[in-house]
């Protein structure tokens, strides 16, 4: 190994030495707090790594991972996930009663899973940083020791994603004993013989690897137990599965996806019609039925990735620059969203009812706005980020022809305004007399207030002058097909 | 030595793997759904074994062991859960975790 390939691992190297570090903190000494600043510490030295480290198309690091801009922007994008949701989880568990330090060894790891899963060129790591990131999640969503939904929630994970990776792992060695593969870049290539029908067995692996994502993507028919993980997890904990475990993920769908274009095959290709569809309609629609707004919100968000799915169905810089903007947007607005229900969590149970946020106007009006100006983005209205996010899927699929999809996107959106309608006007409600046998709201915390302005001055940004981020994407995801698609 | 065809090896791995999802979908005991999730990621193993043989390659069989290694920590991490589960219920029926309905 090379020193340049040592600095192109770099960020790699940072986050786990920053999970090693913490360890061997807790192991002298117990204490919460400087688990905490030690976490922030190393977020942030990653985030530096990946902004300094040299960038370029086809950065390969040995015969698993590749350091492109691709994926330095992916693993940039994660790193600032697990930021906001490590200063979520501090406020959030410092009012539980318990030890909590552990917790941020298994945020720095499930991020380190997430960054080796964006940046793996090859089978055994796209395993590997799968797996380091559902083990860790395993451990996170069970974390409230004294909560029963929290082991349910665990539980239903622990064989929800043992069965996905176990899908996965099957599809792979099926494509293995077939080709010979285990690169992405030795994949079968279709277009390179268009008239030869893809091998069976290597249709049957991609099939299962798509059902293995399908789970973790909580796309429609693999969807079922994904309501109530998010509902059962710590808040925190489902902000980071909402983003950055369902980033990373799509990321490499992307990748896997730019190297081999076996999606475009015509069964493979309506599979992923189908999915999603089925997502953006019934992510919509049965989020219409629910009362909790963690379930709200995992409906939507299983509806967002329906979405995204629309720009993933062509193949070129338009398509893959949607998704990565429409995928940031959906980080900002997620993290917010679901920050919020963390920080107005008291100790004793998460403030998941809808029935909690009546009048929160008159009570918090800060944390309201937020609020307001988070579910306008998830809608997709105007001047947010989410609304540019929209625009640009809705181009890419136009961009690719997809007219079903367009539509169903749009249909899909229009339901969903409904139920954003009813959070936001909930908010606005007078808070009705003799509320008091509703918990008392926790005080926002300098840093949790901070990292909520914060989030709404980018998702403001992004809706209103997207240009300059938008070139920055463009730049950075399309060398995902550097030699693959001519430009 | 007789060789064995290719077909008859990713045969009886899907077989196994049948075998695992079915468990996983008819079994109600926790740690029943655990050994079939185990069947399902071993025979993406034999697979992989299969596959390296066919192409006379170690890389199927460092599949293997990555396989094994990583089924190993997530019973571990399993187990804890399924104890903390008996905690909280008093029993090891999946059917018992429906807090969460909608």
């Amino acid at each position: 190994m090379t020193g340049v390939e040592l600095i192109l691992l770099l960020p790699l190297i940072v986050l786990s030495g920053a999970a090693v570090a913490v360890m061997l903190a807790i192991a002298v000494r117990r204490n919460y707090l400087a688990a905490f600043l030690l976490t922030l510490l190393g977020f942030v030295l990653t985030i530096m790594a990946v902004a300094l480290s040299p960038g370029g198309p086809q950065r390969n690091v040995t015969a698993l991972f590749v350091f492109d801009d691709f994926a330095r922007f992916f693993i940039g994008l994660i790193t600032g996930a697990g930021l906001f949701v490590a200063v979520l989880a501090f406020d959030y568990f410092r009012q539980q009663r318990g030890q909590f330090e552990e917790f941020f060894i298994m945020l720095l790891g499930a991020t380190f899973g997430c960054a080796v899963l964006v940046a793996s060129r090859h089978f055994a790591s796209l395993f590997l940083g799968l797996e380091i990131l559902s083990v860790s999640l395993y451990a996170m969503i069970a974390y409230s020791r004294d909560r029963e939904i929290s082991t349910e929630a665990g539980l239903k994970y622990l064989i929800l994603a043992g069965v996905s990776a176990a899908f996965l792992v099957f599809g792979m060695a099926l494509v293995y004993a077939q080709t010979g593969a285990l690169e992405f870049s030795r994949m079968p290539y279709i277009t390179a013989s268009p008239d030869e029908p893809l091998d069976i067995i290597v249709l049957a692996g991609f099939g299962m690897i798509i059902v293995g994502i399908g789970f973790k993507l909580a796309l429609v028919p693999f969807h079922l137990w994904t309501p109530d993980v998010y509902q059962g997890a710590p808040a925190p904990v489902t902000a980071f599965i909402a983003t950055a475990s369902k980033g990373a993920v799509f990321a490499l769908l992307l990748r896997l996806f730019a190297q081999t274009d076996v999606a475009f095959y015509p069964p493979l290709y309506v599979t992923f019609v189908i999915l999603a569809i089925a997502s953006m309609l019934f992510g919509s629609w049965l989020a219409l039925l629910q009362n909790n707004m963690k379930r709200i919100l995992a409906y939507s968000s299983i509806a967002h990735l329906g979405f995204l799915l629309v720009a993933f169905m062509g193949r070129g810089h338009i398509q893959s620059t949607a998704a990565a903007f429409y995928l940031t947007a959906y980080f900002v607005t997620t993290l917010g969203a679901f920050g919020i229900v963390s920080l107005l969590s008291p100790g004793e149970r998460d403030a998941e009812w809808i029935e909690d946020y009546r009048g929160l106007f008159w009570r918090r009006p800060f944390v309201a706005v937020v609020f307001s100006v988070m579910i306008f983005s998830l809608a997709g209205i105007p001047l947010t980020g989410g609304f540019v996010g929209k625009v640009l899927v809705i181009l890419a699929g136009e961009q690719a022809a997809q007219w079903a999809l367009v539509v169903v996107l749009v249909t899909a959106s229009a339901i969903s305004l409904f139920y954003y309608v009813r959070v936001v006007g909930i908010m606005y409600m007078p808070a009705e007399a003799g509320g008091a046998d509703r918990p008392a709201l926790p005080g926002l915390s300098l840093q949790g207030g901070g990292a909520l302005a914060c989030l709404t001055g980018l998702l403001v940004l992004l809706g209103v002058y997207p240009g300059p981020f938008l070139d920055l994407v463009r730049d950075m995801v399309t060398t995902v097909y550097a030699g693959v698609l001519p430009r | 030595m007789a060789t064995i065809p290719i077909h008859y090896g990713l045969l009886l791995a899907a077989l196994l793997f049948v075998v695992g999802l079915v468990g996983v979908l008819v079994r109600r005991n926790i740690l029943f759904i655990l050994m079939s999730i185990e069947i399902m990621l071993n025979a993406a193993g034999l697979a992989f074994v299969v596959g390296g043989a066919r192409w006379g390659r170690a890389d199927g069989q460092v599949m293997v062991i990555i396989i094994l290694t990583v089924a190993a920590a997530e019973v571990a991490v399993g187990l804890a859960l399924v104890l903390r589960f008996h905690g909280w219920f008093k029993s090891l029926d999946a059917d018992r975790a429906s807090e969460m309905r909608g």
